[in-house]
């Protein structure tokens, strides 16, 4: 699926220009009010409001197929915008990317908003177009029995000296 | 001649400390009942390894009962600088383990940060962090803010309590005894807590849309980070994650509540509230958010930085109040933070460095200090216009009539004073590292004044020796340098006495 997704999803990006999200936190104002195209992952939550908008985030890093918890490089802090699109592209989207989560890598072509007169200046994606280039998938991530080992030893170890400091007269 | 504390002196450090790391091991066992209901295994072990060290360093100090309970001035004070080191030190073991740091030292950078209600973060990829350790993280500026050292005097009777308590920058008693103003604080966060939470809650779920569990799960993190003034926050967009101006105006309020004096909060509750006004301290923050508040917005208007009214004043406004409460969040990227030059930075830096009101949970010189500081030069100023022998009036209103002694003002001063030398040890240590002045002031302001807003320079990569600064600057400036000192002086008799 991913695959036939891919090839409309190139099309598209050479339809608005494809701008990278860091550059958009960098040098937002530059693009204000023009049609641009962003990848990256949807995280967080699916915020379907009463005015016909959902808004969520899109983290444009190398988290964004790389996952910590799947053993990706450390690369330094999310690099995440924000995204309003009308509900009903939002609708059915797979499930939001979040812990032991790889939320949807999708392809949002929309006017970016920069410092929005109309919304008390905030800063945004009012995206009209979607397409999934892949829709993620959910991670594992057991325990680590020998932190969970010693973990266990000391509050053994803990409650036995609780048992004798309450039985010692010179202890509490 | 200098007199090396004795070992009975150790035994009074020990024996508070293993009460305080019981404390600590307990209210840990919430992050581990979170990562149990969310099955998350691998923060589950950390979890209770964390627990496990502060348990059994709790035991291991409660062997040590000392001869006489009663803890002295120098000793409360030790006690409670090394709590504020060793908390975030042991407190860092599931960010270390998470995978999220580059290094113990960027994951006890977290805690330190937690703790002292700081929010500067070096946590990478948060965005897909577990949400147990997010309550962790979170849970630390509950702990710092509302001061845990103060939770072990509500549930242990014992002496030493008022040393203890001022050790934690606590500057004025509410009620007769110690406990029963510690057991009033924790009582007002309880009150705010539930009440913050429904509110920010349920706003969550019907304005932004989100699923109740979720709305419940943001909603508790920003209450922690809003009301104890800390600054963390869930999301890696910090407060711009909401778009919603009635989620930042509840957050706001909960900033302010945050950066009132508990004092301020008792008169609220029970006292007269038309003194409120005649108070010190509430006049002196009113002057400075004011000032500062005009000088960005000037600033921002002058820059053309907005194109409307309505965000300039909304963005200008939430930054303003998030920078003088000492919360540090943010509805902006670092990087346009770092674009706000002229008037705008410098407001927004004056409103960091002069903090919350004392006896909250905020940072910074406070305004109890800038007020009794400027009242000091007013009445100096004056009595050398009037003539000889003509009385100034050295009375001001807090808490009650009281009269500002040279002493006190001397006080005020020097501890101000000690804050802009702490503000530019971390400045010149940036700059030392080739960052650029404003962005080294700021972020140093930031650090040592406890609110956590960023121009870009903390992350990850920032070079060894500042991520120790910045932890020394949190520390220090938490404990309002007393404590600090005290723990100094222990050490150095221990050393060099006899």
């Amino acid at each position: 699926m991913a695959l036939m997704l891919l090839l409309p999803g190139t099309a598209l990006a050479q339809d608005g220009e494809l701008v990278p999200a860091s550059d958009l936190l960098e040098e937002g104002a530059l693009f204000d009010n023009v049609e641009i195209t962003v990848e990256g992952e949807l995280v967080g939550d699916y915020g379907f409001r009463g005015d016909g908008f959902m808004w969520t985030q899109l983290n444009g890093d190398s988290y964004a197929r790389n996952a910590l918890v799947d053993g990706g490089p450390r690369t330094g802090a999310n690099v995440g915008i924000g995204v309003r699109m009308p509900s009903i592209l939002g609708e059915g989207l797979p499930p939001v990317g979040g812990y032991r989560l790889e939320g949807p890598l999708v392809q949002l072509t929309g006017v970016w908003r920069y410092h929005d007169p109309d919304r008390g200046g905030e800063t945004y994606l009012d995206v009209s177009e979607l397409f999934i280039v892949d829709e993620g998938r959910r991670l594992e991530e057991g325990p680590d029995w020998g932190v969970l080992a010693l973990g266990v030893l000391l509050l053994v170890t803990s409650l036995v000296m609780w048992g004798r400091n309450r039985r010692s007269p010179a202890a509490e | 001649m200098l007199i090396r504390p004795d070992r009975e002196d150790l035994r009074i450090v020990a024996f508070a400390l293993g009460r305080i790391f019981t404390i600590v091991a307990a209210a840990s066992l919430l992050p581990l009942a979170w990562a149990v209901l969310g099955r998350e295994w691998h923060p589950f072990a950390s979890f209770l390894l964390m627990i496990g060290v502060f348990a059994f360093l709790g035991q291991l100090g409660l062997r040590y009962r000392p001869s006489k309970e009663r803890l002295d001035w120098s000793h409360g004070m030790v006690v409670v600088a090394l709590t504020w080191l060793a908390v975030p030190a042991i407190g860092s073991i599931p960010l270390i383990f998470s995978g999220h740091y580059g290094g113990p030292v960027d994951a006890m950078f977290d805690a330190m940060s937690g703790l002292t209600t700081t929010g500067l973060a070096l946590v990478q990829d948060l965005d897909h962090i577990a949400p147990s350790l997010n309550f962790w993280r979170h849970l630390l500026h509950f702990l710092g803010g509302q001061g845990i050292v103060i939770a072990a005097l509500v549930l242990f009777a014992g002496g030493g309590g008022l040393t203890l308590y001022y050790g934690e920058a606590r500057d004025e008693r509410i009620l007769p005894s110690v406990r029963s103003t510690a057991r009033f604080i924790w009582t007002v966060a309880f009150v705010h807590l539930v009440a913050g939470v429904a509110v920010l809650g349920v706003i969550a779920h019907q304005v932004l849309g989100f699923e109740w569990k979720r709305s419940f799960f943001h909603a508790l993190m920003i209450f922690f980070a809003a009301f104890d003034t800390g600054g963390f926050a869930p999301q890696s967009t910090s407060l711009g994650y909401y778009h919603s101006g009635i989620f930042e105006f509840t957050t706001t309020v909960l900033m302010v509540a945050g950066a009132m004096s508990f004092g301020l909060h008792y008169a609220l509750w029970r006292g007269p509230r038309r003194v409120l006004f005649k108070n010190l301290e509430t006049r002196t923050i009113l002057a400075t958010v004011t000032f500062t508040m005009v000088l960005t917005m000037v600033g921002l208007g002058v820059a053309g930085i907005y194109t409307s009214v309505q965000g300039l004043t909304r963005q200008g406004f939430f930054q303003i109040i998030s920078a003088h409460s000492g919360t540090g969040f943010s509805t902006l990227p670092a990087s346009e933070l770092a674009m706000w030059g002229g008037l705008a930075f410098g407001g927004m830096t004056i409103a960091m460095a002069l903090g919350g009101m004392a006896s909250s949970t905020a940072g910074g010189i406070k305004a109890l200090r800038i007020g009794l500081t400027v009242k000091a030069i007013t009445n100096q100023t004056k009595q050398l216009l009037l003539p000889e022998g003509a009385i100034v009036s050295t009375r001001y209103v807090q808490s009650g009539r009281k009269r500002l002694t040279p002493q006190l003002a001397q006080s005020a001063m020097t501890v101000a004073l000690l804050y802009v030398a702490l503000y530019l040890l971390g400045a010149g240590v940036a700059l030392g590292y080739g960052y650029g002045f404003q962005e080294a002031l700021f972020e140093s302001v930031s650090a040592g004044a406890n609110v956590g807003l960023s121009v870009g320079v903390a992350g990850p990569s920032m070079p060894m020796l500042l991520k120790l600064t910045y932890m020394l600057q949190m520390w220090a400036g938490r404990l309002e340098f007393v404590a600090a000192f005290a723990l100094l002086g222990f050490v150095y008799a221990w050393v060099k006495g006899k």
